[in-house]
């Protein structure tokens, strides 16, 4: 008789470190006493209050996404290291963690997702917040319809010297800041405008109803997205600024950073 | 006859002023319990330090307000007892009992509101002060609660007669000192903050548009209570907003 130990016990066979991904208080501590066991808790919020914490922007449905992107997080931060082999324990069903998977770092595929975040201009809370919007807004849409946005976050003075405006800005001497309670409603309400939406650094809403005028040479998006795709890559490459586009017609969310797509979630997966 | 002299006596009077005052004393306690709850003093007390000690000990704020006051009752109904029955012949002893009382009670309540105020003060600092993430700001709450407790305690001690003044002069060297050095640390803060409010209420720039400040130009990149941050080609400038006032600024047409 063989032992389900002795078929799976070698997953666990000299790895590095063990990572947890949003995993309940009392199995951290439990695992927290272990000896010799490097411990490191990926998630939205530390809330065990781990040593070493890779922080993840959204809760990723997608399990190998979240996966990949807490190597990723741990990459850029220096916690991990190119060749290092992990034991990921995450959930895929329940609440709980239920799967452990076996993962070799790999330092050459970067995503550029936590560029993305960590790196960009703007505040990784307000781009944080503006992605979530923007998968809120393609999941349910305006009233039922769906709808198209596209967000400009970061370098916002730049921006606005490179767009012209359709109409009268509704956010003019206004101190809306996204992340506010009352602008995700807003902006559902505004996103029938068309245009941009321009944020700053900071995520001061500084302007609905813009029309982006960058210079679209050398912009590689993929064939098949249409003008708010093209505007919202377009203009990340003139300038330092990141743009999430919802897209009308399949609803995705693609966020940009200096002309690339670096990010591209579905909002009905969340 | 029998009857009429029992009840003449004084100990027997006595005894009968302490039932009543027993009774009334428990039924006031109630009616304030009830009252207390009603007027919401149980919430707005809910989450302070005090309140939770409280409930550690079994108790609550409200409940040891309206023990207080039974309390209180009970004090009076047992002095006026031993008044009667006469156990005590010194009256000027007497006097100074009766004026006493009423005066460690209200002392002994003032400290007990002075205690919630403070944690209120507190948390309601904190709270305010949340959005700024300095570990040097979360002493700012511990000022303000022992302030209102000792504002507390020197109202508390003034009551029961404790000679108060050189605390007074304490507390008005303190105020003045933390006046003073208040103004002095956040001097440009406070100006740059007023400029500020001015700047945020009539924008008369905003993002996007190119202004130059005293010698340094570029685009308007940000602009919060305290600085403004502007960027040319190569610098990004971060210029507190008092400058923007002491200079002038232009804006610089296309």
């Amino acid at each position: 008789m063989v032992d389900v130990d002795d078929m799976f016990g070698d997953l666990f066979d000299d790895v590095e470190a063990v990572v947890l991904f949003s995993p309940s208080g009392s199995l951290f501590e439990r695992l927290s006493r272990l000896e010799d066991l490097e411990l490191i808790v990926a998630g939205t919020q530390n809330s065990v209050g781990a040593d070493t914490f890779i922080e993840l922007p959204i809760e990723f449905q997608d399990v190998s996404e979240r996966v990949r992107f807490g190597l990723e997080g741990g990459l850029e931060k220096g916690i991990l290291e190119d060749g290092d082999t992990l034991a990921c324990a995450t959930s895929v069903f329940g609440d709980g963690i239920d799967t452990i998977s076996r993962v070799r770092v790999d330092g050459s595929g970067e995503l550029g997702l936590y560029n993305l975040f960590a790196k960009s201009r703007a505040d990784p809370d307000v781009i944080k917040s503006v992605l979530e919007l923007a998968i809120e807004l393609g999941k349910k849409g305006q009233k039922g319809k769906p709808v198209g946005a596209l967000f400009v976050v970061g370098d916002a003075g730049k921006v606005m010297n490179k767009s012209r405006p359709l109409s009268y800005n509704p956010f003019e001497k206004s101190h809306v800041h996204v992340g506010d309670p009352i602008v995700n409603v807003m902006l559902k309400e505004f996103s029938r405008l068309d245009g941009a939406f321009i944020i700053s650094d900071s995520g001061k809403l500084v302007s609905a109803y813009r029309y982006l005028e960058p210079s679209a040479e050398g912009v590689d998006i993929p064939k098949g997205l249409g003008a708010r795709h093209m505007a919202g890559g377009a203009i990340t490459r003139d300038t330092n600024a990141i743009a999430i586009v919802l897209s009308e017609s399949d609803g995705m969310v693609r966020a940009f950073k200096a002309g690339e797509i670096i990010l591209e979630v579905d909002p009905e997966a969340y | 006859m029998v009857l009429e002299s029992f009840l003449d006596q004084p100990i027997v009077v006595a005894l009968a002023v302490l039932a009543l005052g027993l009774i009334v004393g428990f039924i006031v306690g109630r009616i304030n319990e009830e009252l207390l709850r009603a007027a919401g003093v149980s919430e707005a007390v809910e989450g302070t330090p005090f309140e939770r000690s409280a409930q550690s000990l079994g108790t609550s704020t409200v409940k040891i307000v309206a023990r207080l006051s039974s309390w209180f009752i009970y004090g009076i109904a047992l002095l006026t007892a031993i008044h009667i029955a006469e156990l005590f012949p010194a009256e000027a002893y007497w006097q100074t009992i009766v004026t006493f009382v009423p005066q460690l009670f209200v002392a002994v309540l003032v400290v007990l509101i002075g205690f919630v105020a403070a944690d209120k003060a507190e948390l309601a600092t904190s709270e305010y002060l949340r959005g700024v993430k300095l570990p040097e700001v979360s002493i700012l709450p511990r000022i303000v609660k022992y302030s209102v407790l000792y504002v507390a305690f020197l109202i508390a001690l003034a009551q029961v007669g404790v000679y108060v003044m050189p605390l007074l002069i304490l507390l008005t060297v303190y105020t003045l000192g933390l006046v003073i050095v208040g103004a002095f640390a956040f001097k440009d803060f406070l100006i740059s903050s007023a400029v500020g409010i001015y700047l945020l209420l009539n924008q008369p720039y905003s993002i996007g548009d190119e202004v130059e400040i005293g010698e340094r130009t570029g685009i308007v990149q940000e602009v919060d209570l305290f600085v403004t941050k502007i960027e040319s080609e190569s610098e990004e400038h971060v210029i507190p907003n008092r400058v923007v006032f002491e200079d002038g600024f232009a804006r610089v047409r296309r």
